[in-house]
């Protein structure tokens, strides 16, 4: 997929809306017959859309024949991940489909880093890093004057989270509850 | 911004072999530079973890939207049931 057709919140809320319409029905009835409840299937399927974003926006994106199989397939991965923990309250952080390691800084930790690195820093590095937005999207989006001072923009903010980190002596030990 | 992009290419595979291989030797000879690499990863793991947040809260809306939109009451309602017949 085009990452350009998610660049905004709006895009994005058009996507997922679209995606339950699709396959919560699916899911839902797959996980009653598993003995789950209502709430449960809304949580499953709420990471499951989390987990096939970040499989869309990657840069390793595979063309999905059914996006309704694809996220039955998940739901039921999260679901027996859950189950055989014997722990429904089991972490999205713990299902990694990222070559990026998975951790799960604490609350008050990330927090203190959005006071620190303040929410443009945040939501521009979100745009690069997790969106994996093309540099053009990202300007027009951060109304920034070319692609060059976005770029610039990026590593300063970067860099600014990262003293954050350094100062705080967290390392990656720390990210991990 | 010092090191920053170097790392960054470093850490996502953007580097060519070659240099990848004399980052890795200026790291072992560098305590500093390993330091701000262990540091930048880091820095990667609070991204990932605030842009996942990000994206559920926007999930969760577009759930209240989807399931309180007045076309989609009937669906609701069966899936709702479906929890009670098990």
């Amino acid at each position: 997929m085009n990452n350009n057709r998610l660049s905004t919140a709006e895009q994005r809320e058009a996507f997922f809306i679209a995606l339950y319409k699709k396959a919560f029905p699916t899911v839902a009835r797959y996980l009653a017959r598993m003995g789950g409840s209502f709430e449960e299937a809304q949580d499953i399927f709420q990471d499951t859309l989390v987990i096939y974003y970040e499989k869309v926006v990657s840069a390793r994106a595979e063309i999905i024949v059914s996006e309704k199989a694809y996220l039955l397939g998940i739901a039921k991965k999260l679901w027996l991940q859950r189950y055989k923990t014997s722990s429904r309250n089991q972490s999205l952080n713990d299902f990694d489909i990222e070559v990026l390691p998975d951790e799960q800084p604490s609350t008050d930790k990330i927090l203190h880093y959005l006071e620190t690195a303040g929410k443009k820093c945040m939501e521009l590095l979100k745009a690069y890093y997790y969106d994996h937005l093309p540099a053009g999207a990202v300007t027009t989006l951060f109304g920034y004057s070319g692609t060059h001072s976005a770029t610039v923009a990026k590593y300063k903010c970067l860099e600014k989270v990262r003293e954050t980190v350094k100062q705080n002596s967290l390392n990656y030990a720390d990210f991990i509850e | 911004m010092n090191n920053i992009k170097t790392i960054d290419d470093y850490l996502l595979g953007r580097m060519a072999p070659g240099d990848a291989l004399l980052f890795e030797a200026n790291m072992l000879l560098n305590k500093e530079l390993n330091n701000d690499v262990n540091h930048q990863q880091s820095t990667y793991a609070v991204i990932r973890q605030y842009s996942r947040q990000k994206i559920k809260d926007e999930i969760i809306t577009a759930q209240k939207i989807f399931a309180n939109a007045p076309q989609h009451r009937a669906l609701m309602h069966r899936i709702i049931n479906l929890f009670k017949k098990y």
